[in-house]
């Protein structure tokens, strides 16, 4: 059985806050309206914004930022920013969690395989010639490769400290 | 109806009050009788005339749950018990297009010629009791008010559950009038919400929807009932034993506010999915009806009484108190008082004790004969004084009265001392008792005797900012030693030579700290206060005196950090300031002072070390007024016209949030 005492780790809690997104997370009073319409409530267990917000408050939020972690099960709704009355935004808590696995390199392979294509492709879902082939039937025009170096430009920074 | 029959009470009811003059112990106050078209003495309310007329409207007495006549009576118990018509509704009476109602009355009391009258009424003390509203939760689009049919307020289910309602107390759904097996109520509609309504707590619906559960139960033990709450606030005299007993009889207490309301089965029914927090599970229910325990909130007419009566409000918008603990049932201007729920929500127990308070209260003074005030008021010298009428224009009581080439006059008994009209009197005609321009500078000098440039110059307001750095200092918050308060009364005392006054014995920062606007203890008198900053700014500027060594800031009595962080922020600038900036001061301030000639041949002499940075604004769309921090230095664009009544200003960036903004107003043209 875990050890029954809860500890805060405010260090943690005030690390998220900083992140841009998490800074209302504080004005949290666990009513659950964020929960009543919450997609991924309803099909995943274990997962619950209202935990997830609590959980950041004491600052236990080492297990939710793991490759594993019930945070990546969010399907970015938005229905608990609708709901919550004290505008904590918890759909932007959770993007923050994501940052803060990101930085932590914790980000699931799925989610770098995404952010991966972005950066080489410009786009986030694979451009297959089928994807064209059945746009020339439908009669739009084709998705044409793009050049990326404005966002080379705007990524040099994290591109360089990944080479090092 | 007691009130209705005592010998020493007389009731003017469907009356709107029109207007308020005069000052405590004199009141004179015009009532506006509107015309019932029906003669209250004569009418015996035997309904005849009720079921001739052809218009009907909404039963506003029946939540718009039915419908009344024009000619109608509210309840059968009003007092007078008379009826009255409604002209919107009626077919209309010049010429008088329909005349049903008066052909069968027997009594011959309907006159459509009657016409309103206005009472002038000479009283010495008023008590304000004109209740609280309720809140309209159809913005709710997720709760489905005024979509679905089955989903009403908490008012609504009084209604249907009175025997006096529009069911006669058959408890029925209004869609289909089946009588509902299973009832949800969801709590805090409207209240504790940042978005939807207010953000207090409403402080009845708790208890109301207890005691609505136990009707249920009592009337119908059928039916199962649901309350969705965030917290069950029980706090008063037998509150909790109710809940219990709530809870002893079935009532199933969910802690868990649902998300959307969905319609079900195609009849009306309901569904909601809750999470049940206590226990961490989603749970789904179908239910015949769900009531909305909404919230309450400020009168809608509640501007109209402030303005009458020179009242201000608290940040939540119902009335302000003179004090909130030690005088609950005052109001800052004398001889006003506050009964019941327009001065905070509360039931009918703390109504009837405030309305007790408020009646001693008013006793007292009139009983009195005469009334003491606090000798901090206001003198006008009539000797020097230019009939210029500026005095009267800044005063939040309407205490100065004016009118043009004729002395003001002050009405001491109205004055509450804020000092407004003593800072905007340009001929020195005005004094201020025991906060003179004497006393002040004798301040000023005192501080700024040694070391001036170790000195951080505060004036602070006794209500808030003074308040403020006392709570800082209980709470132990550190901050620099080398802080130096002046109280005034009310930030709007502080006048123009005060601060230059200050600059000119040598000191590197001047602060004016008042209250927030919502809070400010004589109106709106820190309004003032703002636009006498705003002009010190502008001289400041001309003389090529740094205008940030000048910062204003609203600090109010329990922000003891934030007092505790200017303190510190200002300290950082002082130490930023040179002896040669300072010394310039002094000599450009003193030059200043000259006239004519000397004065020109001065400030051409004068040359600044340090002169003022120019402004940087962002591009201005649409003309919009240029806005810098003088804080951190930060522009940004906005609205402002001069005539209009001032809001707070804060500056928009987060690690600065200060209240010191400077407006840069559009040139003309531009």
């Amino acid at each position: 059985m875990k050890d029954p005492k809860i500890e805060v780790n405010f260090e943690k809690r005030k690390e998220l806050e900083e992140i841009l997104g998490a800074d209302q997370v504080s004005y949290c009073y666990q009513c659950g309206a964020c929960v009543g319409d919450c997609p991924s409530a309803r099909f995943y267990e274990g997962f619950n914004p209202r935990e997830i917000m609590l959980k950041s408050l004491i600052g236990d939020i080492d297990d939710l930022i793991q490759t594993d972690g019930i945070i990546w099960k969010c399907s970015n709704c938005y229905n608990c920013y609708e709901r919550c009355p004290q505008d904590v935004r918890p759909v932007e808590v959770i993007i923050a969690l994501k940052n803060l696995a990101s930085q932590n390199e914790t980000s699931p392979k799925e989610i770098l395989e995404v952010t991966k294509r972005i950066r080489e492709t410009g786009y986030s879902v694979p451009l297959v010639s089928s994807t064209n082939r059945m746009r020339e039937e439908l009669g739009i025009p084709p998705i044409k490769k793009i050049d990326t170096f404005e966002l080379d430009e705007i990524l040099k920074p994290d591109n360089e400290a990944e080479k090092k | 109806m007691d009130a209705g029959r005592h010998p020493n009470i007389t009731l003017l009811t469907y009356s709107e009050v029109e207007d308020v003059s005069g000052y405590v112990g004199n009141f004179k106050v015009t009532v506006r009788k509107k015309a019932t078209y029906v003669d209250p003495e004569l009418c015996t309310a035997c309904g005849e005339c009720e079921k001739v007329c052809p218009q009907i409207a909404p039963d506003e007495y029946q939540q718009g749950l039915s419908s009344r006549k024009a000619i109608y009576i509210e309840y059968p118990q009003a007092v007078p018990s008379t009826y009255l018509i409604d002209m919107e509704t009626c077919l209309g009476n010049n010429p008088i297009a329909c005349g049903k109602c008066q052909e069968v009355c027997d009594k011959d009391c309907i006159d459509f010629d009657m016409p309103d009258k206005l009472v002038e009424l000479e009283v010495g003390a008023i008590i304000v009791a004109t209740g609280m509203g309720v809140y309209d939760p159809t913005e709710i689009a997720e709760y489905g008010y005024g979509k679905y049919e089955n989903v009403i307020t908490s008012m609504e289910f009084e209604r249907l559950i009175c025997a006096g309602g529009p069911t006669e107390g058959h408890f029925v759904r209004p869609g289909d009038k089946q009588r509902p097996k299973k009832i949800g109520f969801i709590q805090c509609v409207g209240s504790r919400s940042k978005k939807y309504g207010s953000e207090y707590c409403s402080n009845i619906c708790c208890m109301n929807t207890v005691k609505d559960t136990l009707l249920l139960r009592d009337h119908y033990p059928d039916t199962e009932n649901y309350v969705f709450y965030m917290d069950i606030r029980a706090f008063g005299k037998g509150f909790e034993d109710m809940y219990m007993r709530s809870k002893a009889e079935g009532v199933k207490y969910i802690r868990g506010i649902p998300g959307e309301i969905l319609p079900v089965n195609g009849n009306g029914d309901l569904k909601i999915e809750v999470e049940n927090t206590l226990t961490g599970q989603l749970e789904n229910y179908e239910l015949d009806m769900i009531v909305l325990s909404v919230g309450v909130k400020p009168q809608d007419d509640s501007p109209t009484i402030r303005k009458l009566l020179t009242l201000s409000k608290t940040a939540d918008g119902f009335m302000m108190e003179a004090h909130p603990k030690l005088k609950p049932v005052d109001a800052p201007t004398r001889g006003v008082f506050f009964a019941g729920c327009v001065e905070s929500p509360k039931d009918i127990k703390d109504s009837v004790t405030q309305a007790g308070a408020a009646a001693a209260h008013a006793q007292i003074l009139l009983n009195a004969g005469k009334v003491k005030i606090e000798a901090i008021t206001s003198k006008i010298d009539l000797d020097t004084c230019t009939k210029c009428g500026q005095c009267a224009d800044v005063c939040p009581y309407g205490a100065i009265k004016w009118t043009k080439g004729e002395f003001p006059e002050l009405i001491e008994a109205a004055c509450a001392g804020c000092g407004s009209c003593g800072a905007e009197c340009k001929f020195d005609s005005i004094t201020m008792r025991h906060f003179s321009d004497h006393q002040l500078l004798a301040q000023v000098d005192s501080i700024l005797e040694e070391d001036p440039m170790k000195k951080l110059l505060t004036f602070a307001c006794n209500w808030c900012s003074y308040a403020g750095g006392d709570f800082a200092g209980i709470s132990r918050l550190q901050y620099p030693v080398h802080s130096r308060l002046i109280r005034t009364m009310c930030s709007a005392r502080v006048q123009e030579d005060f601060v230059l006054h200050a600059f000119e014995k040598g000191a590197p920062m001047v602060l004016v700290s008042g209250c927030h606007f919502a809070d400010c203890h004589y109106i709106n008198a820190n309004r003032q206060t703002v636009r006498r900053v705003l002009k010190m700014w502008d001289k400041l500027d001309k003389l090529k005196i740094r205008p940030e060594r000048l910062q204003m800031e609203w600090i109010s009595a329990a922000e003891g950090q934030k007092f505790a962080s200017v303190m510190r922020k200002l300290d950082e600038k002082r130490m930023d300031v040179t002896q040669d900036e300072v010394d310039y001061t002094i000599e450009a301030l003193k030059a200043d002072k000259l006239k004519g000639a000397a004065r020109k041949a001065a400030m051409a002499e004068l040359k600044s070390p340090r002169p003022p940075e120019p402004v940087t604004s962002p591009p201005s769309t649409n003309g919009e007024s240029v806005f810098q921090c003088m804080s951190c230095g930060h522009t940004f664009t906005g609205h402002y016209e001069p005539k209009e009544e001032l809001v707070e200003w804060s500056c928009p960036l987060g690690e600065c949030k200060s209240n010191s903004i400077r407006v840069h107003r559009k040139k003309a043209g531009k």
